[in-house]
């Protein structure tokens, strides 16, 4: 039966179980692309058309809903002015309050941008998530770090911001112990956090999920191995599903820690 | 206050109370591995100083000692985060 089954395997010209050849288990190389086209020493990939594409969508999507805007809203309209108002009710208020409202075009492109670009991960033909490449992060960590650093400054003051840093309330011998750890936490750490989670994650379900698909064609064959190959393509639906609201929950918590770190370079002591 | 209201203030009460602790949890995370970064810094370079290449762990771990202080000072006790108006 296992010489059958090897015959099979081999004539499908793919790597399977009982062919001899062992799991091609994703790597890091499956993140690595093949240029699409290359200028000079320039190399334009894979990730590159998706972070484009993604941009672009979500500017094409809410010129479009805003293109010409109805009291009785139309589909397309009603959808945009949903997403905006969820972001502003459960993001921006909440935490920033009513001043906040100045940065609704700056969080609500951030959550779309950073959901979008997780979503292209379930996407076929995409489906890869350029978030998982870190790259592709630091821009939009760097942008934050810059707006709430510069708020910081001119909101409390060159002083006032790293007298603000540490608690009110604390014996003044605590705060040379102190200072280090908030400076560290303001300048570096929290950024850091805050690229890193989204990379991580992403980086992560790429990899769950490219595992149970090569999984899935690795035991496939005409034996016991089809009942494997069916638990893993249970495992690929699990994990599509899980990633869905990875890709969900990941968007909302940089925009939400964004709204936060701006409140606290607009409110002192906070 | 008609029911409606009643249920919106609800979600808004619940959604600043995700946003604060989301907030908080992860200032938390920032201040454990500033503790252990800042002070780790510090006694690497005394330690590289004065030769003694044990001040580096050291370091990290009184990091670690005053970050944890600091949060249970700052967050540890109940009602110690003051809530912002609006």
């Amino acid at each position: 039966v296992i010489g059958s089954v090897r015959a099979v395997a081999e004539a499908s010209g793919g790597c399977h179980l009982f062919s001899g050849c062992g799991f091609p288990a994703p790597g890091l190389q499956d993140f690595d692309f093949k240029p699409i086209f290359s200028i000079g020493s320039f190399h334009f990939t894979k990730p590159m058309l998706i972070g484009i594409l993604c941009g672009l969508s979500v500017i094409a999507f809410f010129a479009v809903a805003f293109a010409r805007p109805k009291l009785v809203p139309g589909k397309t309209q009603s959808l945009a002015e949903m997403g905006i108002l969820a972001i502003r009710d459960q993001i921006l208020r909440p935490a920033l309050g009513r001043r906040g409202d100045g940065y609704l075009p700056f969080l609500v492109s951030m959550f779309f941008y950073i959901f979008l670009m997780n979503l292209m991960e379930l996407i076929p033909f995409f489906q890869f998530p350029a978030m998982s490449r870190i790259g592709f992060v630091w821009p939009l960590v760097f942008m934050v770090w810059g707006l709430y650093l510069f708020l910081g400054f001119k909101n409390q003051g060159g002083f006032g911001y790293f007298k603000n840093m540490v608690p009110h309330g604390v014996p003044w011998w605590i705060l040379p112990l102190l200072f280090p750890i908030e400076f560290l936490k303001f300048f570096v750490i929290q950024p850091f956090t805050l690229g890193v989670r989204l990379f991580g994650n992403m980086f992560a379900g790429h990899l769950l999920l490219s595992i149970f698909m090569v999984a899935t064609w690795y035991l496939m064959s005409f034996s016991i191995g089809l009942l494997w190959a069916a638990g893993s393509a249970f495992m690929v639906l699990f994990v599509f599903i899980l990633e869905l609201l990875v890709d969900l929950l990941q968007a909302f918590i940089f925009t939400t820690l964004t709204a936060t770190y701006l409140a606290s370079s607009l409110d002192p002591g906070h | 206050m008609t029911s409606k209201d009643a249920v919106n203030n609800g979600k808004t009460a619940e959604a600043d109370s995700r946003a604060e602790g989301l907030g908080i949890g992860w200032s938390v995370l920032s201040y454990l591995i500033a503790g252990m970064v800042a002070y780790g810094a510090i006694g690497w370079g005394i330690g590289k100083a004065v030769h003694v290449s044990v001040l580096f762990p050291i370091g990290m771990l009184v990091g670690i000692g005053i970050s944890v202080g600091y949060v249970i000072h700052r967050y540890g006790r109940q009602g110690s985060v003051e809530r912002n108006d609006r």
